[in-house]
């Protein structure tokens, strides 16, 4: 019962003479592999209701609600103000969301095979100062309790497993993230130099006593000599260090763009520089540690969305703030009923992003401009199952060395369960240049079938074959994915400016107001403002 | 030269044919019952029996043929080709799902007997008017021995090596009624409907065209070289690879590649596995086995009459369906999977005990190696604290542990691993000709618990004599190393194993 490659070759053989008995080719034809036929979806956010807000033509307004504080917007500031509202036994206010769901950057979908992200996928440990996101995950049993030395016991279900990176570098999948294989000796000594200098930064002060880089940036110095870093972008700064080799560019490269956005051409130093010496790694040996889920940052969203039940209004679409020494009144557009709506309220924790605010505050404009957005895509991809490829085994997070996307999140990782096929992946891609607009533009201008060949494109340089294996993919796009530090905006006056509360009554609590768009920075100023206007007024 | 003689030269030739594809057909018929169902013996002698007789009835049936002798002749060509051709296929399929193969195994040789039976006398009814007697009964078994010796010499040198069982049955079908089809043209004006005739083989012998094929889609047989046995049963399931062998009457399961049992001395690793763990239970009523869906396990655990559930999560429909239907394999799990004592749910392990509370008195955790991550999984010690949900304080737990020689770092970091969790876990061994030194671990959320105590016994064990310490000795080289826990998070075991067996 032996056969193989010489035995099938014989039937062919066979098979050919047996042609010439005149058996016709009928099946033959019948076993010729079909072109394999992907379904494609394209989403993102609702621009276009959105974008009814450059020509606002909505209805008059047909009813008035009169509510002591209002937040506006559902991303993760918005949710954690409502958060804190509820830690103090605060009722009276209301959440008005855009979107037909809360989520923001953290939104999440799911198939038939496995929940996945639609936008962040993980949260750091938070570094020891954070206490109150440390009470947050408490409650939320992602920490399960505090050891004898006063470290939290993460769920081991909610930690990254392992194994968690690998990186295709040189026809190679290897471990881990930062370059190695197949670097020569210069290149290796350069990443080394290149870590142990972040490293210096991770542990410098201030003058103030605070770390120059802190998560969050409301925490950080302020008396620092190194705001000049800001002005420069990061590859100046790469430059200007001596750094030669182009591994070490490719990678902090590909980091800021994963944190921002923008690479090391777009990005300022010193958020360059913040990406690696922010996070203190207070807690637990395997500096690498993550939490997440198969959702991605929407579990976070759904442990925040608890506390804010029957508070959220969907669909909301604000497209004026006016406001006097007593109140603040703000015209909302439901979509769903399109009606709009007159708020009137004492406080507003305004929880939209600036380049939505330049539209509901006009005097805004001027500075808003000042704020840059990288446009992102998303795209879900169910695979029939992984192409072969050699080197480390399929890892939580699969990175393309000098890919033009951000690599790939297995999304079932997170599954307690066996692995099967098919498999759910989640591909990243920041659109990053000199002139965001026009990748925005782009963004919105290329069909599905270009975003998937584009796609398939840069997947196939690290898994060939990869098309025939693609079930499904959706596409999620983005247009104004994240706030982007570029040069000169984190020391801004703008961003500085665009922070201060407005007559006492409107306050700001995006987290494009830090620079950064990570979880911590919109938990912070969310639940900061709500804590601010309850110590103040009620 | 005349017609005539052609005719004859012709028809002797087609008798060489059919000697040779029904001798095949026979010994197509010995090589799957002794592959499939071991004992090539008697199962070769069977079948030669059976064959030989059904030929006889044949011989005896073809005096019955008394009209259209050409049109007959044709039509039992081409029906031994799709019988005869087809008969290792239909074989190897229903193997997998019928549950009284034998009985379609000697239906299936009695019948291509039977039809190969008619076919001399039948030829010799029609050549009679045309040949002498005397050359007649000469020439036809002349022919016919011929053709048999070639048939036996080449079906092992050649054909088995070469096509496999399926492909030499299929090629010998195809020539079978290559020769009806030939025939149906040649003797055309014989014939009494030659346009039905021709159709009928034509049709036919495109059928077996396409079947030969296709018949690798149904049967790889390539993996054949990788196990290095017959291989008689090949099934993918969403979650593994499913493949029977079977060598000097013994039969081997690998589970992607892996041994899983070999029926030579599985029943050491079992009678390890289970009866420890049963014999220190106080009142083992209720047991729950997470994996160890080839039911052998539950085998040993229904010798206890005190059992009175069991509830066995494996993932694997196709593989508790294959150890619920295949006779071979009822016969050796004793049809323990059928038992209305065993409860089979087929879920993942890991969700299944997430979602569950009830309390098990005893616990056996047959789980594959955890060579990679998603097997992982299985042995880390987030996997034991669930665990620990469905036990009462005097449960007690059997998990096997891969090998203490082979790979002591996976084996101490699994025993490290549930130390973390449950007091003084006990490490044992055994030697399984099959795998070599295998080690389990043996555990109780109850600190006082005495493994070394027998509380319940069962007779005629071939390897376990309730003598625990004779298992829980470990030679120098096994003995217990420093190793990390294993953490989903860091998945070490899967580094140690990987590390370990790719030394061997």
């Amino acid at each position: 019962m032996k056969s193989g490659a010489r035995y099938k070759w014989n039937r062919r053989h066979f098979l050919k003479a047996s042609l010439l008995l005149g058996l016709g080719t009928t099946f033959l034809q019948a076993c010729k592999r079909k072109a394999n036929h992907i379904l494609l979806k394209l989403t993102g956010t609702n621009h276009i209701l959105g974008h009814r807000l450059w020509l606002p033509d909505f209805p008059p307004v047909s009813e008035k609600i009169e509510i002591p504080v209002l937040i506006l917007g559902g991303g993760i500031a918005g949710l954690s103000a409502a958060y804190q509202f509820h830690e103090k036994g605060f009722q009276d206010f209301l959440l008005l969301e855009m979107e037909d769901e809360v989520g923001g950057n953290s939104k999440s979908g799911s198939n038939s095979y496995s929940k996945h992200p639609l936008g962040a996928h993980y949260l750091p440990i938070p570094n020891a100062s954070n206490k109150e996101i440390y009470q947050f995950l408490e409650k939320s049993k992602i920490v399960k309790g505090w050891t004898e030395n006063g470290e939290p016991i993460f769920d081991e279900e909610q930690l990254s497993f392992d194994p968690m990176h690998r990186l295709f570098i040189d026809n190679y999948w290897q471990n881990g993230i930062v370059p190695e294989y197949g670097l020569d000796e210069e290149e290796l000594a350069e990443m080394e130099r290149f870590h142990s200098l972040m490293k210096d930064f991770t542990e410098m002060k201030g003058r103030d006593g605070k770390y120059v880089f802190d998560i969050p940036t409301l925490f950080a110095s302020n008396d620092h000599d190194l705001e000049d870093l800001d002005s420069i972008s990061m590859e100046k700064w790469l430059l200007d260090q001596g750094f030669k080799t182009k591994p070490v560019f490719s990678y902090v490269n590909y980091c800021c763009r994963d944190d921002f956005g923008t690479g090391v051409k777009h990005t300022s130093a010193f958020a360059g520089i913040h990406y690696f010496s922010s996070r203190k790694h207070d807690y637990l040996e395997n500096e690498e540690a993550v939490l997440t889920w198969q959702e991605g940052n929407g579990r976070l969203v759904s442990l925040l969305k608890k506390y804010a039940e029957g508070k959220i209004r969907n669909n909301c679409l604000a497209y004026k703030i006016e406001w006097d020494d007593n109140k603040v009144q703000v015209q909302v557009y439901d979509s769903k009923t399109n009606k709009s709506t007159l708020y009137i309220t004492n406080q507003l924790i305004n929880c939209c992003p600036q380049f939505v605010n330049k539209y509901l505050i006009p005097t805004r404009k001027t500075l808003s401009d000042k704020f840059a957005y990288a446009p992102w895509l998303i795209a879900t991809i169910t695979l029939k199952s992984f192409p072969a490829a050699s080197g480390a085994p399929l890892s939580w997070d699969n990175v393309i060395h000098e890919g033009k996307g951000l690599g790939y999140i297995f999304d079932q990782h997170q599954s307690l369960a066996q692995y099967k096929a098919p498999y759910v992946i989640s591909y990243y891609h920041s659109l990053d240049a000199q002139d965001l607009r026009k990748e925005r533009k782009k963004l919105l201008d290329f069909n599905e079938e270009q975003w998937r060949d584009f796609i398939i494109e840069d997947l196939s340089k690290a898994h060939y074959g990869i098309e025939e294996e693609i079930l499904d993919m959706r596409i999620h796009r983005l247009g104004h994915g994240m706030i982007s530090p570029v040069p000169g905006f984190m020391m801004s006056e703008a961003r500085k400016e665009m922070a201060k509360p407005i007559a006492d009554r409107i306050y700001f609590a995006h987290s494009d107001l830090s620079g950064l768009s990570i979880f911590e920075e919109a938990f912070y100023r969310g639940y900061l403002t709500a804590k601010e206007i309850l110590t103040k007024y009620y | 030269m005349d017609r005539k003689k052609n005719l004859s030269i012709f028809l002797l030739l087609a008798v060489f044919i059919i000697a040779i594809c029904g001798l095949v057909y026979e010994l197509v018929a010995g090589a799957l019952a002794s592959y499939l169902l071991g004992d090539s013996v008697k199962q070769f002698s069977f079948i030669i029996g059976t064959y030989l007789f059904s030929m006889g009835v044949g011989s005896y049936l073809a005096k019955f043929i008394h009209k259209n002798l050409f049109d007959r002749f044709i039509e039992i060509e081409l029906l031994i080709g799709i019988i005869g051709g087809t008969s290792s296929v239909l074989l190897f399929l229903l193997f997998q799902q019928v549950e009284h193969f034998q009985f379609i195994l000697y239906f299936i040789v009695f019948l291509t007997g039977c039809l190969c039976g008619m076919e001399i006398p039948l030829l010799m009814n029609i050549l009679k008017d045309r040949v002498q007697f005397k050359d007649l009964v000469s020439n036809v078994f002349a022919f016919d021995y011929i053709g048999a010796l070639i048939a036996s010499v080449l079906f092992p040198i050649l054909l088995i090596p070469k096509l496999g069982v399926m492909g030499t049955s299929l090629l010998f079908g195809i020539i079978n009624i290559c020769v009806g089809v030939f025939l149906a043209f040649y003797l055309s004006k014989f014939l009494k409907r030659p346009t039905w005739i021709k159709i009928k083989a034509i049709l036919c012998l495109v059928f077996l065209v396409v079947v030969f094929y296709y018949s690798d889609r149904l049967l790889a047989y390539s993996e054949n070289q990788l196990y290095g046995n017959n291989v008689i049963y090949k099934h993918s399931t969403t979650y593994q690879r499913i493949v029977l062998t079977s060598s000097k009457g013994n039969y081997q399961l690998f589970l992607n590649n892996n041994l899983q049992f070999n029926t030579k001395d599985e029943y050491r690793y079992h009678e390890c596995l289970v009866h420890p763990a049963m014999s220190v239970a106080k009142t083992p009523k209720r047991v729950l086995i997470l994996g160890g869906g080839d039911g052998l396990a539950a085998r040993e655990i229904l010798k206890y009459p005190m059992v009175e559930h069991i509830t066995l999560v494996d993932l694997d429909e196709g593989m508790t369906k294959l150890f619920q239907t295949n006779e071979i394999l009822r016969q050796h799990n004793q049809d323990a999977l059928n038992s209305p004592k065993v409860r089979v749910v087929n879920e993942d392990a890991f969700i299944w005990i997430k979602d569950h509370q009830e309390q098990y008195d005893v616990i056996i955790i047959d789980f594959p190696d955890p060579s990679n991550y998603s097997l992982g999984k299985l042995y880390t010690n987030a996997f034991y604290k669930r665990l620990r949900f469905l036990m009462h304080e005097q449960s007690i737990i059997a998990v096997q542990t891969t090998s203490p020689y082979y790979a002591p770092k996976a084996y101490w970091c699994i025993h490290e691993t549930i130390a973390s969790i449950f007091p003084n876990p006990q490490a044992y061994h055994a030697y399984v000709p099959s795998f070599g030194e295998w080690g389990f671990c043996l555990f109780s959320p109850d600190k006082n618990v005495d493994f070394q105590q027998v509380n319940h016994k069962v007779d005629n064990l071939r390897f376990y004599d309730y003598n625990f310490s004779k298992l829980t000795d470990f030679a120098t080289d096994m003995q217990k190393i420093p190793v990390e826990i294993n953490r989903l998070d860091n998945q070490i075991l899967v580094r140690y194993f990987d590390e370990e067996w790719s030394k061997i």
